[in-house]
């Protein structure tokens, strides 16, 4: 489903991204490792088609991101590390303003039933976001996401600053999206978040991808020492 | 749909953010009392004009017998009828004034001390509608769209709402028409509560009038609003953003105005009050540029008469020579107050055209000219009231001199008077203010600027935000 081939991005002549490739299929979870500046975010956004590549290819379901981005972005969900919603409207009233400039209308169970599914308390569905924590605000936009019935789902440090409580529950969604199917790149820098949600890792360094492994390959400490080996190195 | 959606969203933000809320209820009531008193003494006035005139024609028929001469020198005055949207903008009534004495060698000036700037008056300082909605609405607008694009951008919202299949276009647009209606609601509130107030005076010039008095401002929040969203798109801070659109306020609604005005009156100048005065005076006496002076004049008017009768001498003369003397002077005057006068609408009028020109550059121009236009208060309806308030002097001091001459006394007898029914049967003055079609022709081309500044913004959104950064 997500398929780049030696995808190259510069800002300013420095090298964001170098010669980047990988493949995440339907029902898997890749996760992204990487400091800050390690060039996740440049990958999640030439993905969603904000940015393009300078070379390589970066593709959604065989669609070119860049070209033919409003195409792609109809079946991609994005999970920012702060998902900004509207303070004075309700968790179900944000989610139904944006299903509703997708072009959804769905009654008001349905979206209650979307918010209930992606987590979040049924009591919290009309309070206004403005009282919500950063868990909850990701749970209506995962819901926004699963709504929108999007195949490829992009995560964003999403567990950053997110509690324990929260972080499982968040764990728990992405792998019911990917047992239904979804395609999940998640980009982060909470080794043993990513090493427990994700079925392949990949550890960008300087914009590349300096090394891809399987998750179950390794614990959750050998991850650790190869991580920071990497970025020592 | 996508936008409507957008726009019903901003609007939810307003109807709960308690602040905007507050400011918006407080705005709207401190709008009514404005148009209520604004409306009040647009009445009383036009009450208290109705009563002096009514007074001033009592006064008049009153006369059992006086002079004819004397009558012309007692005079009268005659009131502008005040135009039912003055409530909205005065425009220059508030410098040129609403009342004409009508006498007999005297002809209304028009070069007052401050009337030469009749083109932009200046509303500040005084708590009018056209102050609220010239000035303080689009300030609210501007205070409304700083932040629109910039703080979706912020977040990360604006990701997310692109995401969901809208174009940036749809955003930009849908943004600055929720704003814009917001202005607009005011707009269309001060208009409906100003119409229910004088609902038993609508008539279709006024409707069409407050139609497009509605367009301008219409137009003119647009671009604001706009801008402002444009500015929100493309600058890499909100501070900037404010700081741009207060800058573009005031140099357009302050500084512009005033710097044009005073070129304008540098490229097309009027004469002072003196050096028309001492010109016109001139001119009676020595004869249009030089010729055919006053006392060559009267010897020439005297023989042609005493020809006319067969007479030798003024007393042989069947009629009062002195009537026919006044007439020929006042026609002369006329003649001369024609010429100085035509110079002077010909200067008001480049005044007017170069001015308006100014739009080019800065819309707030355009809408001064239209609202005060539409409101019936500009420079234009003001000269037309002046020509017509000439025109009835002339008739007036007309029928009282040739009164004086044919009336049945005799050269050199001023003592004679004219009766009751005479001084009766001298007609009023009525005023017939212009028409909408018939000075319609003189604000298409700001309605013409409007559009392209409208257009300009629009285009500014579509296409100047393509390089705008999502991220």
């Amino acid at each position: 489903m997500i398929d780049i081939q030696g995808a190259s991005k510069s800002f300013k002549g420095t090298k964001a991204i170098q010669n980047l490739t990988l493949q995440v299929t339907e029902g898997e979870i890749l996760g992204l490792l990487g400091a800050n500046g390690a060039g996740k975010s440049t990958t999640i956004n030439m993905l969603l088609g904000f940015l393009a590549p300078d070379s390589g290819k970066v593709q959604i379901n065989q669609m070119d991101c860049s070209t033919k981005a409003k195409e792609v972005r109809n079946f991609v969900g994005y999970i920012p590390e702060n998902v900004n919603l509207y303070p004075y409207l309700s968790g179900t009233e944000n989610l139904d303003y944006f299903c509703k400039l997708a072009g959804l209308n769905y009654p008001k169970t349905e979206l209650q039933s979307f918010l209930s599914t992606c987590g979040l308390q049924t009591e919290a569905h009309h309070r206004k976001v403005s009282g919500y924590s950063k868990g909850m605000r990701q749970k209506v936009g995962i819901a926004i996401a699963y709504a929108k019935k999007a195949k490829v789902y992009l995560l964003d440090e999403p567990a950053s600053g997110l509690d324990p409580l929260a972080s499982n529950e968040l764990s728990a969604m992405l792998k019911k999206l990917a047992s239904e199917g979804a395609t999940i790149l998640m980009a982060s820098h909470d080794i043993f978040r990513v090493r427990e949600v994700c079925h392949r890792i990949g550890i960008l360094k300087k914009g590349a991808l300096v090394k891809e492994l399987q998750s179950k390959e390794v614990s959750a400490r050998e991850l650790e020492t190869l991580y920071l080996d990497f970025m020592k190195n | 749909m996508m936008m409507w959606q957008i726009i019903k969203n901003e609007w939810h933000f307003l109807a709960r953010n308690r602040v905007l809320l507050g400011i918006s209820f407080g705005f709207v009531g401190i709008l009514f009392l404005t148009v209520y008193l604004g409306n009040l003494q647009t009445q009383e006035q036009a009450q208290r004009y109705q009563t002096a005139q009514t007074h001033l024609r009592q006064q008049w028929e009153n006369i059992e017998e006086m002079n004819p001469h004397s009558a012309a020198h007692y005079g009268t005055y005659v009131f502008k009828p005040t135009c039912l949207l003055s409530g909205l903008d005065e425009g220059v009534n508030s410098i040129t004034g609403n009342v004409l004495r009508v006498e007999g060698h005297v002809q209304n000036e028009i070069v007052h001390s401050e009337a030469s700037q009749m083109q932009a008056i200046s509303k500040f300082g005084k708590l009018k509608s056209a102050l609220l909605l010239q000035y303080i609405i689009p300030l609210l607008l501007i205070f409304l769209a700083f932040q629109s694009i910039y703080g979706e951008k912020q977040g990360g919202r604006l990701k997310l709402l692109l995401l969901q299949g809208t174009h940036l276009t749809q955003i930009l647009v849908a943004k600055t028409l929720s704003v814009c209606l917001y202005g607009i609601g005011l707009l269309g509130l001060t208009i409906s509560v100003y119409v229910l107030l004088n609902l038993n005076s609508i008539n279709t010039d006024i409707l069409g009038r407050t139609a497009l008095l509605f367009l301008s401002y219409s137009f003119y929040y647009f671009i604001l609003s706009g801008l402002t969203v444009f500015f929100s798109a493309r600058w890499e801070n909100t501070n900037l953003a404010l700081t741009s659109m207060l800058g573009i306020w005031i140099v357009w609604t302050i500084f512009l105005p005033n710097v044009l005005m005073s070129s304008v009156e540098r490229w097309h100048p009027l004469p002072s009050r003196e050096a028309f005065k001492t010109a016109m005076k001139e001119d009676r006496s020595k004869g249009l540029d030089g010729h055919n002076p006053a006392d060559k004049r009267s010897k020439a008017l005297e023989e042609k008469v005493l020809k006319e009768y067969g007479a030798d001498s003024l007393a042989q003369l069947p009629i009062n020579f002195d009537g026919i003397v006044m007439q020929e002077d006042e026609e002369y005057g006329n003649k001369v107050w024609d010429e100085h006068f035509g110079n002077l609408r010909k200067a008001l009028a480049e005044q007017k055209q170069t001015y308006q020109l100014g739009g080019l550059i800065n819309p707030f121009i355009s809408l001064q000219n239209t609202s005060m236009g539409f409101a019936g208060n500009d420079n234009l309806h003001h000269q037309e009231f002046l020509v017509q308030v000439e025109n009835y002097r002339r008739v007036f001091i007309k029928t009282l001199n040739d009164k004086h001459a044919y009336g049945g006394s005799r050269t050199g007898d001023w003592s004679w008077k004219a009766g009751n029914d005479f001084f009766r049967s001298v007609a009023d003055f009525e005023y017939s203010p212009p028409v909408l079609s018939s000075v319609f022709s003189h604000y298409v081309f700001d309605i013409i600027l409007l559009l392209f500044w409208g257009l300009l913004t629009a285009i500014l959104l579509i296409f100047g935000t393509k390089k705008m950064s999502i991220l």
